[in-house]
């Protein structure tokens, strides 16, 4: 019995140096990231720096050193894209899928799903919806673009760890116009620095429109509000009610 | 004394990696197929939606044969899988036996009403749902095609849908519904298990789902009682009474069944509403917004 006890005294000292003892591990020794998250930032307006204006909360940015690595044409598009951005941004003024990281720091809840061979992550924000193979397969070969991409989980100690690559060229990363083509290689890192935080990293690559790869980092906050519980935000159906309201227009 | 203190400090271990791995469930995880679900009753309206089957807008003109009336109803579904015969379960509706759907008259009017100005679309109300690619509700995320991935995290059933990336989380912590001012396309979801059988009792609709082609939408008032009853290694039969006191006289109940698709299907974007024109195709183009 001291034998048994010792084994599970060297088990909790092991995670202990690792994460905190307040992180619930799953059945299979992973980080418990089951549960409901959100940014509390505002990322969704710009991921950089900015200041406040009519509609858009000021901000910090969560881009390391602020600067984003754009090619000169790239610059130059990004400004444009600012400039139509009441009109152009897919995700803001079309409704459309926000694609990753941006899905992540809506502001909106999300719902972390893991089970050892899948992880899910269901967003508020238009029911975005990622499964997330942990079972060690790669990226297949030939898939189409996608809008929220194609992801691969693994485990590197205790964070998850998802690559995420065959997006579109047509998600922006914030409203401010900052965005990719189609070929984006999204980098993400889960980890969970206490029971209700995650350190959350994405490293974002896309040769086409970048000079380097860059990163950009943000804490996730636990919903620990009573019964907490993912609702429904149908961007796409409360924009036809409006839209369409009047219709037949011909 | 040491002796059954170590004991009990292994016993409370293990009943918590039960409790957190939700190994207290029976498991069910994996993908599969439905099928058996979106059917008919015995006595369906005239066809309204697609008179002539060659109207260029009907959503049923598809080329592929199959119109708004699929014959599998009251046949028994049949699903051919690699290596396991044929099987017959219950499907369609099996409560009542007539397959006649216990319509209150006045109700089943408007409908058989609402369906006429369907096709075309006299106006938004009368677009079906998932042409608009709002969530499906429970019933019409597909038959057949788009499979479903059960996943089991602690304490709670997850479905994610491929049809238009559709999920539902069912909390099974006892929790009771969301309040009365919260209406769902999917509804508010709570279950539990009892021995092989998941039930999943689900309000909070908003009156805006349909149940098929046929059955336009639902009331706000409907609330469902689903069972999951894991019957193989490879099926789930399922069942659910509707009870919608809006538009019937009693509740009904549908049976289907789900099936394990083979190793190695997974789930592919379903993007909907990113690429939609149909709105504009039937309608014009709206106004530009100033």
């Amino acid at each position: 019995m001291s034998r048994v006890r010792s084994i599970i005294a060297c088990g909790v000292l092991l995670s202990a140096a690792v994460l905190p003892q307040s992180v619930r591990r799953t059945s299979d020794g992973k980080p418990d990231l089951n549960g409901i998250w959100q940014a509390l930032n505002t990322a969704a307006w710009d991921i950089q720096d900015h200041t406040g204006q009519l509609g858009v909360p000021p901000g910090q940015g969560v881009v390391e050193g602020n600067a984003i690595p754009y090619q000169p044409w790239a610059a130059a598009k990004k400004k444009e894209n600012f400039t139509r951005r009441a009109v152009a941004d897919p995700t803001e003024a079309n409704c459309f899928l926000p694609g990753v990281p941006r899905a992540n720091y809506m502001p909106h809840p999300f719902e972390i799903v893991q089970t050892p061979k899948t992880i899910a992550i269901a967003y508020e924000f238009a029911h975005a919806l990622r499964s997330i193979p942990m079972d060690g397969s790669p990226h297949p070969d030939g898939l189409p673009d996608t809008w929220m991409g194609d992801s691969r989980g693994r485990w590197e100690g205790d964070t998850l760890v998802v690559d995420v690559n065959s997006f579109n060229d047509q998600t922006w990363f914030d409203h401010a116009g900052n965005f990719h083509s189609d070929a984006l290689h999204v980098v993400e890192r889960y980890t969970l620095s206490n029971a209700d935080h995650i350190s959350y990293e994405a490293t974002v690559e896309d040769p086409k429109v970048f000079t380097r790869p860059w990163k950009m980092s943000m804490p996730l906050y636990r919903r620990l509000d009573k019964n907490a519980k993912l609702l429904e935000y149908e961007c796409v159906f409360y924009q036809q009610e409006e839209k369409f309201k009047n219709a037949p227009f011909k | 004394m040491l002796l059954s203190n170590d004991v009990r400090v292994v016993a409370v271990l293990f009943a918590a990696v039960v409790a957190a791995s939700g190994q207290a469930q029976p498991d069910l995880q994996g993908m599969y197929t439905r099928s058996g679900v979106v059917g008919l009753e015995a006595q369906p309206p005239e066809n309204p939606i697609d008179p002539s089957g060659k109207n260029p807008l009907s959503v049923s003109n598809r080329g592929d044969g199959l119109g708004p009336y699929p014959g599998i109803f009251g046949q028994g579904g049949t699903v051919l899988r690699a290596g396991q015969a044929r099987q017959q379960r219950r499907t369609g509706i099996v409560d009542p036996e007539d397959r006649k759907l216990p319509w209150k008259p006045e109700e089943d009017a408007k409908r058989r009403d609402f369906l006429l100005h369907m096709n075309p679309a006299a106006d938004l109300r009368h677009v079906e749902l998932n042409a608009r690619c709002a969530l499906p509700g429970l019933f019409q995320g597909e038959d057949g095609n788009n499979p479903y991935q059960f996943l089991q995290p602690p304490g709670a059933v997850v479905i994610l849908y491929d049809y238009n990336h559709t999920s539902r989380v069912i909390h099974l912590d006892g929790r009771p519904h969301v309040g009365p001012d919260i209406r769902l396309f999917m509804g508010d979801s709570i279950g539990h298990w009892e021995g092989n059988t998941l039930i999943v009792d689900t309000t909070n609709f908003n009156g805006r789902i349909a149940y098929s082609r046929e059955i336009p939408y639902l009331s706000d008032q409907l609330h469902t009682v689903e069972r999951f009853t894991i019957a193989d290694a490879n099926t789930i039969d399922y069942e659910v009474t509707i009870d919608d006191p809006v538009l019937f006289t009693k509740p009904w109940k549908v049976a289907g069944y789900f099936t394990r698709v083979p190793k190695g299907v997974e789930s592919l974007e379903f993007a909907c509403a990113e690429g939609s024109q149909t709105l504009v195709n039937i309608f014009g183009k709206p106004p530009e917004r100033r």
